[in-house]
């Protein structure tokens, strides 16, 4: 009573019933929203475990020795393959500096396993000839341009194991490169497996991998479900404050009271 | 009739030509797209002069009649910029699930916003946020400084918007930056200075009408098209995430290609879809922290805030909140297949670097959709950033006008005079955002956000503790006030010196807990609680206030 005279409030000490009941409102429906939004995304990064792509697997199987120079042809394929596998990332595309280093591994495992001197060389020219080609291109559908591309990849992919119409013999000829191809580089060298393992490791659980509606489950319940709760728990206050104000015979008067 | 047939079918004839020209994906004039835009552009204008301002309380409140549903889409409208209808995508397009931090972000917000202020904000029945802080906290330095915190806050978020405008005049127009940008400033100023709130709040009904069916339309053709299921967007492109981390083999969908003849394909891409992939280099603490502060700042954005004036009583003021959220729920549930389509028709390198804020409008080329209907979802864009701007304008010169020339240096002021004053400071700001968007500072949706932590660490403290807590007084408030102030310059300070190659004492440590785009996470916990110390050491709030606060506010 003393409170009511002295008119002090506060959430914690509301001195009206209205306000009393309003606060249990909001606390419940705090809770519901606290606990919904940032403790699902708790409990997803508890769950998670950093878990490698089969391409990953496969490449530290060969990696050693590629890095010594001993990697068989077969070993050589796997390898380019794994190396396709991550420049067919477009997440790559704001990263040059790693797409530079793929593309002189993947390079280097195409001429190596070219046999013959004389093709190596032809190789090397016609892939200069192609990037100065696509450097000068106007028009992604010229038929020279077309024309050069299906050759490289007629050429490339059966030493790679790839059918022609695959994804990733189309990326072939727009991710060689002529200059250093002979050699995979040194510096090159000791950053690919970081960025293999960067590319090719994500963090992933139970709650990542059930599929909910096609979504991956959690992508689900953060981009739909979070969003429809929001909308329904205003509903709820709404609602639930409409037929508090009723219970307690109150008219709401704001427009009088201020204009 | 057979004029009229013959007129229809040269139209036809012409606008069919016209969409033709806008094939390319980038410059180059295009016609279609262009007599769309131009023609939004007329209506808004016209829109305002109808329902031009007639006083100052049309001006600052739209004469307080707009209707819960209008008033709902007027929210939708003015919360839905540049950043989210370009923005959004952008950022899931380049770093995947860490742009939905953003999503989540920018819709929670309202459910604090509802619960714990719109109604409140309401009943005490003020014309602006500046209003409320000086009145609230009995403060003429109080409200001169939220008032320019207002101006900076509806600066920061106009310049990205900006962006956006410049963006979508530059795809449309083949116009360089600078020529979209001055064209678009001109034309939100015509009708803002012509019709304040009341044309505002008309005109962003409209714009959400435009706004939603832009977008909407090409996301149904596009699911259509690439056999997913179309019915219901907002679902029917789960599969198509999933199709994005396990890849989509090439032979399998040989008939389905983009404008450019490459196969609807894509090579297994987890780290589009799992959280916190280490390839997009953002982190669990960032996501939590991004999230955090969109949702205090949505809180406490004056132009937001703002809104809830606009209705005749407390009740229309919180189901408007519910009316407005669901509106911008129906963008944002759908925003992320642009990117996730993107993801897909981009996936080849051929294509090369597109520009991530425009990822929107590539995906619709890409997808080969019709190009009127690719014109149309930038004029929706254009839209978008049109009705936030106009929103941001009025709430920065109603600051200027209203709490700093009317209240504070001229009170003897004619309502005449306030509204002259208003429309020189809109132009005033119109020209400075201009300047400052041709300076490319950031991504749209990046310079949104830091708009929305310097809210949360500046006006949402005042309002939450000057809402719930009559204790919360005037030396509270400038302790609050001056803290918020502090941690946004030390996060600014850190961040504009790494960008310059310049390193502070601890610039690592500093730059990644104080990010720019997130500082709010520590910043407004630190304001509320140094105005709570402050106010139980200080003099206690006057009786009148507190009577008020009891017996109006919270009756």
């Amino acid at each position: 009573m003393e409170e009511q005279k002295d008119y002090r409030m506060s959430f914690f000490k509301p001195t009206t019933e209205f306000s009393r009941i309003n606060r249990n409102l909001v606390i419940v429906l705090i809770l519901i929203w606290g606990i919904c939004v940032f403790g699902f995304q708790i409990l997803l990064r508890i769950m998670e475990k950093p878990t490698p792509e089969k391409t990953l697997i496969t490449f530290e199987k060969v990696w050693d020795n590629v890095k010594s120079g001993n990697a068989s042809s077969d070993e050589k394929v796997q390898f380019a393959d794994c190396i396709l596998s991550v420049l067919g990332k477009s997440t790559l595309a704001a990263k040059p500096e790693k797409r530079a280093v793929l593309n002189n591994a993947l390079s280097w495992a195409v001429y190596d396993l070219m046999s013959g001197d004389s093709l190596r060389s032809n190789f090397i020219g016609e892939i200069s000839a192609f990037e100065k080609q696509r450097a000068e291109l106007t028009d992604l559908k010229d038929p020279a341009y077309v024309n050069a591309k299906a050759e490289i990849i007629q050429k490339t992919a059966p030493l790679l194991g790839l059918e022609e119409y695959s994804l990733k013999a189309r990326l072939i000829p727009l991710e060689l490169r002529s200059a250093g191809m002979e050699v995979l580089q040194t510096e090159n060298k000791d950053k690919l497996h970081g960025i293999m393992s960067l590319y090719l490791t994500h963090n992933q659980s139970v709650l990542t991998d059930t599929v909910f509606l096609g979504f991956p489950f959690h992508y689900f319940y953060t981009a739909v479900f979070l969003l429809i709760l929001f909308v329904a728990l205003c509903w709820i206050y709404s609602f639930m404050i409409d037929r508090v104000h009723k219970r307690l015979g109150n008219f709401d008067k704001t427009k009088t009271a201020n204009s | 009739m057979k004029k009229t047939i013959f007129y229809f079918l040269l139209f036809t004839t012409f606008l069919l030509e016209a969409a033709n020209s806008a094939v390319k994906l980038e410059g180059g004039f295009k016609v279609g797209p262009a007599i769309i835009m131009i023609g939004m552009l007329v209506i808004f204008v016209v829109v305002g002069i109808l329902n031009s301002a007639k006083d100052t309380s049309d001006y600052y409140a739209a004469g307080r009649s707009i209707s819960r549903v209008g008033s709902g889409m007027a929210i939708a409208s003015n919360w839905m910029s540049a950043a989210s209808f370009l923005g959004m995508a952008a950022l899931m397009y380049g770093s995947g699930y860490h742009g939905l931090a953003f999503v989540v972000g920018w819709t929670g917000g309202y459910v604090l916003l509802l619960i714990l202020m719109a109604g409140q904000i309401r009943k005490y029945g003020k014309y602006t946020a500046p209003d409320f802080i000086g009145d609230r906290y009995y403060s003429t330095g109080l409200r001169i400084a939220a008032a320019i915190v207002t101006i900076i806050i509806s600066l920061a978020y106009c310049v990205g918007q900006f962006g956006g405008i410049g963006l979508m005049f530059k795809w449309v127009m083949g116009m360089n930056f600078f020529w979209s940008t001055v064209i678009g400033s001109c034309v939100v100023l015509a009708y803002t200075m012509i019709s304040g709130m009341l044309g505002v709040t008309k005109n962003m009904i409209i714009q959400y009408i435009i706004i939603i069916i832009s977008f909407l339309i090409p996301l149904f053709i596009l699911l259509f098209k690439f056999d997913y299921f179309w019915l219901l967007p907002p679902i029917g492109y789960g599969a198509a995430v999933s199709d994005v981390v396990n890849g989509i083999p090439a032979p399998a969908v040989s008939d389905m290609v983009n404008v450019i003849g490459h196969d609807f394909a894509i090579l297994p891409s987890p780290e589009y879809a799992m959280p916190w992939d280490a390839s997009t280099g953002q982190t669990f603490f960032q996501w939590m922290a991004i999230v955090f502060s969109l949702m205090l700042g949505t809180a406490g954005l004056p132009h937001v805030i703002q809104r809830f004036y606009i209705v005749p009583r407390a009740r229309d003021a919180r189901w408007s909140v519910v009316w407005g959220l669901f509106f911008i729920c129906l963008l944002y549930w759908c925003s992320p297949i642009f990117s996730v389509f993107g993801k897909i028709l981009s996936s080849n390198p051929e294509i090369g670097t597109l520009a991530p804020d425009a990822i929107v409008i590539y995906t619709a080329q890409l997808g080969n959709i019709n190009p009127l209907i690719v014109g149309f979802l930038a004029a929706g864009a254009v839209s978008a950033a049109f009705s936030t701007v106009a929103g941001l304008l009025v709430a920065g010169s109603s600051a200027f006008s209203h709490d700093l020339y009317f209240k504070v240096f001229r009170p003897d002021s004619t309502p005449k005079q306030q509204m002259m004053m208003a429309r020189i400071a809109t132009v005033l700001m119109g020209v400075i955002v201009t300047v400052m968007s041709m300076m490319e500072l950031a991504l749209i949706a990046q310079l949104v956000a830091l708009a929305f932590s310097f809210a949360a660490v500046t006006i949402f403290p005042l309002f939450l503790l000057g809402i719930w807590w009559s204790g919360s007084n005037k030396q509270g408030a400038i302790a609050g006030l001056t803290t918020g102030i502090i941690v946004t310059i030390v996060a600014l300070t850190y961040f504009i010196a790494g960008k310059y190659g310049v390193a502070l004492p601890a610039q690592e440590f500093i730059s990644f807990w104080l990010g720019p785009w997130y500082f709010a996470w520590i910043g407004a916990p630190l304001a509320i609680f140094m105005n709570i110390i402050v106010s139980l050491m200080t003099e206690e709030t006057p009786l009148e206030i507190r009577k008020f606060l009891v017996e109006k506010v919270h009756s």
